[in-house]
């Protein structure tokens, strides 16, 4: 592809604030140009906004840092993100654990959007990045004043995720939106729990706010490849629910055609056997999943060792499990209870039998898998200490994400980024901090 | 049943305005071998396939991917999870095991950017087809390894499944009630959805790196990796204090409420106070106001030492009332409310009409309409786009070999006869 003249030719139609950023972005790359012999990343020299609060949309901008980008956390000047006070504390007063696992990697920026000198300081740092990901309800920023119309107009390259509970549009577009509520509309909480009971939580996480920041990443991968080829950047509009909704296989479509409506299946599945969770000796618990009538002819004969229930007159044949569910389940069940979890393993994995460990964190931590994967990974923090957080995902053979600090602490690069981006003299920082702007 | 949104998504019409020299779509020009199976990396070659990527889905000459026996099937054979999830892509039949199949794979693969597949690790390697060798063959080719434990590590030959992975990433263990057997999830699929999320960011990063270098490389996906990262701060709380999150049951212990409540039609809604103006809201929507005072339950920690009580009441007043009704009085005072919803309720949802969630598709194959989810993220400038359906086994088999690798029709013909194809 021509992608230089296409650009170039874009580029011609900007502002000259634009030119002038460009030039200056030009020069910023060339010194950050990676030393010899270090690889450098997919995202060197992008430069993302992030506004949003919590998870959902900011964990999109994360793995964009993992991978290269330079990430500026634009917060509220007195409290900041909320995120700084979601669950467990840390060391640092303005920090919890969670946010110095979830705000890695990106340098901390106060600017009070609702006052307009803040809003103008705002649309300036806008003008010279590459990417803005925000989390607001639908129509907020365009009440300060830094809506999509009066971004784009600025910078007409800028890709903008926009992620809200239900979406920028749409009767429920101004609803609240949380993942446990988008887990409930988006259709997942009513099939987590045992038949005819009470729907129980798929987890005590914030599942969908992570889900709609993995399509929010690919969305933002997209437009920025676009933008190269095309100079005009775009937004990308998604809602939390339908980060959910995307996620369950033939529910949809299966409703569409029979009108079938799918209900809990507490721990198992309708469409294969056993395939479930089974309690150990120990009091542990694990997952076995026969998908079909090999791995249970492995599990009756080899593993059980009890060939009889693989014959086709007994339970050989899928349709016949699923007929006895409860019974197959029971036997299997029994079995389970009667083994440690460490023998059942051993027993299943010899005959190739799809198993594995229910873990709790404590399970996760003493797994020599995640070792060596180095799933995990301890980063020494001079104000917090050594935190142990998840490591960077997915994993690329050429150019691995990296973790270069954890969640700073509310505005430790205000003065830096304002002053060496923008331009800002020490009198203009001295007196928007007086007025409480940054 | 509801009414249906009847539109098919369209091409994008937009095409006049932009030169005839630019890219219609951002993976336009990029050609994707999808040699996976079922839901994992599949997904992930069908959102560049959404977003202008050819994919070109790679199959065994007889059965093809598992996945078109997965779940409930149609008049034309195929399930209907394959009609969704092998939307836009060409089926090419090749018998990788066969020398002559190994040969056009790789051949084909020469010709493409990205290739996607999740084997257990080790079975491209035993037919000649590992990364090595085809990255020798084109050094800038992305290659989308997903499997249940990754490519390394002493769990990598172990057989991996969602649901597998969902146990030992972690999820399984906190879904269901305190002390008794966990749930399923929701889904038995969550973990390859997820995982194709990540693949697609991972060849999205590489593609970019590869537009600025040349240089191609693989990607590395475990299922049970996908899930654990989703775990919030359950990692460094453990590492700090040994906190060992369990099993909430319906509600989640941080706030209160923050949870699932029935109503008196036997429906169900979720509720997530997580501060204490929404719970104010819904005290409000509750015509108890006094329940949000200071004397009572007003400040999130008292809600949080009382949590039995306050569910109690929450519970006592979605009881007295059909869900319309409290789904009414909760939109009005902005209580943070959402129905917890079935399909049907789905497809009868204002929202997901309103967002054109669910698609009509055509399928002439099969004479009928599909209502399959749309393509997401949705971008403004450039939505994503479901031009077909899956398609029939080898439907394009001969198509591609001809075209795409000039074979002539006596070659092809050899394959057919052959049963490499």
């Amino acid at each position: 592809m021509s992608e230089e003249t296409q650009d170039s030719g874009a580029r011609r139609s900007k502002s000259e604030a634009q030119e002038e950023a460009r030039a200056e972005d030009l020069a910023s790359q060339a010194r950050e140009e990676p030393a010899e012999g270090s690889k450098g990343l997919p995202l060197d020299g992008v430069r993302v906004v992030d506004v949003g609060n919590f998870i959902a949309g900011p964990y999109a901008a994360s793995i964009l840092s993992e991978f290269g980008a330079e990430v500026y956390k634009v917060e509220y000047p007195i409290a900041g993100d909320p995120l700084r006070a979601l669950g467990t504390p840390s060391r640092r007063a303005d920090s919890t654990l969670f946010w110095l696992s979830e705000a890695r990697n990106r340098k901390s920026v106060t600017i009070n959007l609702r006052q307009p000198t803040g809003a103008k300081l705002f649309r300036k740092l806008v003008a010279k990045c590459d990417v803005l990901v925000e989390s607001f309800r639908p129509g907020t920023m365009e009440s300060w004043g830094v809506g999509w119309d009066t971004l784009s107009k600025d910078n007409p390259g800028l890709v903008m995720l926009r992620v809200t509970g239900y979406g920028q549009t749409g009767p429920f577009k101004n609803h609240r939106g949380f993942a446990h509520l988008a887990h409930a509309f988006g259709g997942l909480s009513y099939l987590c729990g045992f038949p005819g009971q009470t729907p129980t939580i798929p987890g005590p996480n914030p599942l969908a706010d992570y889900m709609v920041s993995l399509y929010g990443a690919i969305g933002i991968m997209l437009a920025l490849r676009y933008r190269d080829q095309t100079g005009r950047g775009q937004y990308i509009d998604i809602g939390t629910y339908e980060a959910v909704f995307r996620q369950l296989d033939e529910l949809p479509t299966a409703y569409g055609v029979h009108g079938k409506i799918r209900e809990r299946e507490g721990s198992g599945t309708i469409i294969a056997c056993p395939h479930g969770h089974f309690r150990t000796k120990d009091d542990k618990w694990v997952a076995i999943a026969c998908t079909n009538d090999k791995m249970f002819a492995r599990l009756a004969e080899d593993a059980m060792q009890r060939p009889e229930l693989a014959a086709e007159a007994s339970f050989g044949l899928k349709h016949k499990r699923l007929a006895a569910r409860t019974e197959v389940d029971r036997i299997v069940a029994d079995w389970t209870a009667s083994l440690t979890r460490d023998e059942l393993m051993e027993k299943c994995l010899a005959a190739q039998v799809p198993i594995g460990a229910l873990n709790s964190i404590a399970d996760i931590f003493a797994d020599p898998h995640y070792q060596a994967r180095e799933d995990l990974v301890t980063i020494d923090d001079p104000d917090v200490g050594e935190i142990t957080v998840p490591g960077v995902f997915p994993k690329l053979s050429e150019t691995p994400g990296r973790i270069e600090h954890l969640g700073p602490p509310l505005g430790n690069m205000t003065d830096k980024v304002l002053g060496e981006l923008l331009g800002l003299t020490n009198a203009e920082l001295a007196e928007f901090h007086k007025n409480h702007v940054i | 049943m509801a009414v249906q949104p009847k539109q098919k998504e369209k091409v994008d019409a937009r095409g006049d305005s932009k030169s005839a020299t630019e890219p219609r779509l951002p993976l336009s020009g990029i050609r994707v071998i999808d040699v996976a199976t079922f839901i994992a990396a599949p997904y992930a070659a069908g959102i560049l396939g959404e977003f202008g990527a050819d994919v070109l889905k790679v199959e065994h000459p007889f059965g093809g991917d598992p996945c078109r026996n997965f779940g409930t099937a149609t008049k034309r054979g195929d399930t209907l999870a394959w009609l969704s999830e092998a939307r836009n892509k060409k089926s090419v039949t090749l018998d990788l095991r066969t020398p002559d199949g190994a040969e056009i794979f790789k051949k084909l693969v020469t010709k493409s950017d990205v290739l996607c597949e999740n084997f257990r690790p080790g079975t491209l390697e035993k037919w000649g087809l590992g990364w090595e060798v085809m990255h020798e063959l084109n050094p800038g080719l992305i290659m989308l390894r997903i499997s249940g434990y990754g490519q390394s590590g002493p769990y990598r030959d172990r057989p991996g499944f969602a649901r597998i992975a969902h146990a030992v990433g972690g999820l399984a263990y906190l879904a269901g009630m305190p002390r008794e057997t966990p749930v399923t999830p929701g889904s038995t699929t969550l973990g390859d959805y997820l995982t194709g999320l990540y693949g697609a960011i991972g060849i999205l990063l590489a593609l970019r790196y590869k537009d600025k270098t040349g240089k191609g490389q693989y990607i590395d996906a475990a299922l049970y990796e996908s899930i654990f990262r989703l775990s919030d701060e359950m990692a460094p709380a453990y590492a700090a204090y040994g906190t060992v999150r369990e099993r909430t049951g319906p509600h989640n212990p941080i706030a209160c409420p923050l949870g699932h409540f029935r109503t008196k039609d036997d429906k169900w809604v979720a509720f997530a106070c997580t501060t204490d103006k929404l719970f104010e809201a819904l005290a409000e929507a509750m015509d108890r106001p006094e329940l949000a005072s200071n004397a009572l339950y007003g400040r999130h920690q008292k809600r949080l030492e009382s949590r039995h009580d306050v569910n109690d009441v929450v519970s006592a007043w979605c009881g007295s009332l059909t869900r319309e009704e409290v789904e009414a009085k909760c939109y009005a005072t902005g209580a943070p409310y959402a129905p917890l919803d079935n399909i049907a309720d789905i497809f009868a949802n204002r929202q997901f009409h309103a967002r054109r969630n669910l698609v009509a598709v055509d399928d002439p194959d099969l004479g009928d309409t599909l209502i399959v989810p749309c393509s997401l993220p949705r971008l403004s400038e450039t939505p994503g786009e479901i031009n077909s359906l899956g398609p029939a086994l080898g439907q394009h088999t001969d198509e591609v070999l001809e075209g795409l690798l000039g074979m002539s029709p006596s070659e092809i013909k050899r394959l057919h006869d052959g049963r490499v194809i």
